[in-house]
């Protein structure tokens, strides 16, 4: 007994001491830490909820919730184009034989490409000088719908959210597919035998039956976007130009913990703030996602 | 899957040519512009290059600093990809094997971590491996994604070792074999096929991280690729050429290594995140 007791803590001990030093205790930390003022160096003042304060009301208030409803049109718009446009091309890619595999590792090749570089090749794409997409409505005649599109305030949250789509959608195009071939077939069969449109056999079975990929990609989609970075860093930079119109919580916590050139204040109280802010918001969805993670993984 | 007729194909062949255009403009655009001159990008923009001139590559190579950048990303990926193996396996195999106290407790709280952005705690991390003089160290970010990494791979381990039958394990043990040695010669062999995913998901993950070596990282010479390309593009914007050439030096590899493997990162990557 005694033996395995020591096996156990062998395995046990260091893939669980690194995770509660490296993932865990920071987030306990981050809480301690958003009741102080410090700049990173020196001795830290405790301020209570002052931090909160200025984020949510003060001095950082209409930055904060511009920022925060940036998140929320970011994710709603990028939850309809991946989920709407990852189904249905999915449902394509396993409606056809032929080139399948080929389309399959086309549709996935940005994925495998790093954000940040993605960022910077699309911001060569839609540069008003040099950029081929200007260039290419030029030549075709609808010079008239060349746009700043990174420079013009009213566009650019929509043309981050646009390169966001092209990297990211071949990853839904595969989950979906992956859940659309586990679907038995004979329900698709016996429901044409019975005459049924390919539109009901898509509305009435296919849907239905991925209703689940849709609930846990959903719950992702939240979470990440509140992660959203890079993207925004290598497209507008780290001041989310045009005047703060693509910043999100992502780069707004970027400078308030790291300065990042021309923030007011760059703090890490402050920034572990707001940092508990977004904490709030993504957490419960964390659970809810490892519930139900949890709860597959025993039933299968 | 649907039954659709020749115009259905046909429409769906359109649709799905249109995308992979889509895709593979922006990649081929920056590969035609790697042989340009400044000039040639302004002035025509659609032409191929006049000359296959490999200069600006040597150029961007030399000043992007990417040879030392391959050398550390390449070291940072494997380094942390191996630890995440080797401690999540281990984890992994006593949680699906072994009854003990608080086993299901740990399991649950490995699995929270699953979707808990690492991201957010960023700030304490910082502060933490300055104290332990990690900040810019290539050991500091390793550690830190080794940590970030346990969840998954725990997880998507654990679930792979449940569904290995006991028995293999159970004569081996009557015959006297130590824990370790059924976990070295057995379960690690079996397991092979969840850990080639593993590697391969956290291995891109790492590769393509940004916003880590951005924090932590602050010296050139132990800078990873993303790094090194941002400060590159933040120094010499608006030489699209030596710009191009760059993209092009830290795209293609990757993408040689996906053509070649593409069929296991495509069970790997969706495996991952959903099932």
């Amino acid at each position: 007994m005694s033996i395995k007791k020591k096996y156990i803590l062998l395995f046990v001990l260091p893939a669980l001491t690194l995770y509660v030093t490296f993932v865990i205790y920071p987030f306990i930390y981050s809480f301690i830490l958003s009741f102080y003022r410090w700049p990173g160096a020196g001795a830290r003042t405790f301020v209570g909820l002052q931090n909160f304060k200025d984020v949510l009301f003060g001095s950082f208030g209409s930055e904060f919730r511009n920022a925060f409803l940036h998140n929320i049109y970011y994710f709603i718009l990028v939850t309809i184009l991946e989920l709407g446009l990852g189904f249905l091309l999915a449902i394509f890619l396993v409606s056809i034989v032929k080139g399948k595999r080929f389309f399959q590792m086309m549709v996935y090749l940005p994925n495998i490409i790093s954000m940040i570089l993605v960022g910077f090749i699309w911001s060569m794409m839609l540069n008003p000088q040099i950029g081929l997409v200007n260039q290419i409505l030029n030549h075709i005649g609808l010079g008239v719908l060349a746009r700043p599109w990174l420079g013009d305030p009213n566009l650019a949250l929509n043309t981050v959210i646009a390169v966001n789509v092209w990297r990211n959608l071949g990853f839904y195009v595969l989950v979906f597919t992956a859940s659309l071939l586990d679907i038995p077939r004979e329900l698709l069969e016996a429901a044409y035998i019975d005459g049924a449109s390919n539109f009901k056999v898509i509305t009435k079975i296919l849907f239905p039956l991925t209703l689940p990929t849709f609930q846990t990609l959903s719950i992702l989609l939240f979470i990440w976007t509140f992660n959203v970075f890079d993207i925004v860093y290598a497209l507008e930079g780290a001041q989310a130009g045009p005047f703060r119109s693509t910043d999100v919580l992502g780069t707004l916590f970027y400078r308030t913990a790291f300065g990042g050139l021309g923030s007011s204040r760059a703090d890490f109280g402050l920034g572990a703030a707001v940092a508990v802010l977004i904490f709030v918001v993504v957490m419960p969805l964390s659970l809810v996602y490892a519930y139900i993670v949890d709860r597959r993984s025993r039933n299968a | 899957m649907l039954k659709v007729g020749k115009l259905g194909k046909w429409t769906i062949y359109i649709v799905l040519t249109i995308y992979v255009v889509l895709i593979a403009t922006p990649f081929t655009m920056i590969f035609i512009n790697s042989f340009k001159s400044l000039r040639e990008i302004f002035l025509s923009p659609f032409s191929l290059p006049s000359s296959f001139n490999i200069q600006n590559y040597v150029e961007a190579w030399k000043s992007a600093n990417l040879f030392n950048a391959y050398i550390n990303s390449f070291l940072i990926s494997t380094l942390s990809v191996g630890g995440i193996l080797v401690l999540s396996s281990m984890l992994a195999y006593v949680i699906s094997r072994y009854e003990f106290p608080f086993r299901r407790t740990i399991y649950l709280f490995i699995i929270v971590g699953l979707a808990l952005p690492a991201r957010l705690a960023i700030i304490p991390i910082y502060v933490m491996l300055d104290n332990f003089n990690l900040l810019d160290t290539r050991t500091g970010l390793i550690v830190v994604y080794i940590a970030t990494g346990i969840s998954f791979a725990t997880f998507l381990m654990k679930r792979f070792m449940d569904g290995i039958p006991k028995e293999i394990e159970e004569s081996a043990r009557i015959d006297g074999a130590s824990p370790w040695t059924i976990f070295l010669k057995i379960a690690i062999p079996l397991t092979r096929p969840a850990m080639i995913v593993v590697g391969l998901v956290n291995f891109v993950g790492i590769w393509n991280d940004f916003f880590f070596p951005l924090i932590i990282i602050n010296s050139r010479n132990k800078e990873t690729v993303p790094l090194a390309i941002s400060i590159f593009f933040g120094e010499f914007s608006n030489k699209w050429q030596l710009i191009s050439a760059a993209l092009s030096l830290s795209v293609l590899p990757i993408m040689i290594i996906f053509f070649l493997l593409s069929r296991y990162f495509i069970a790997g990557m969706t495996e991952g995140a959903i099932k």
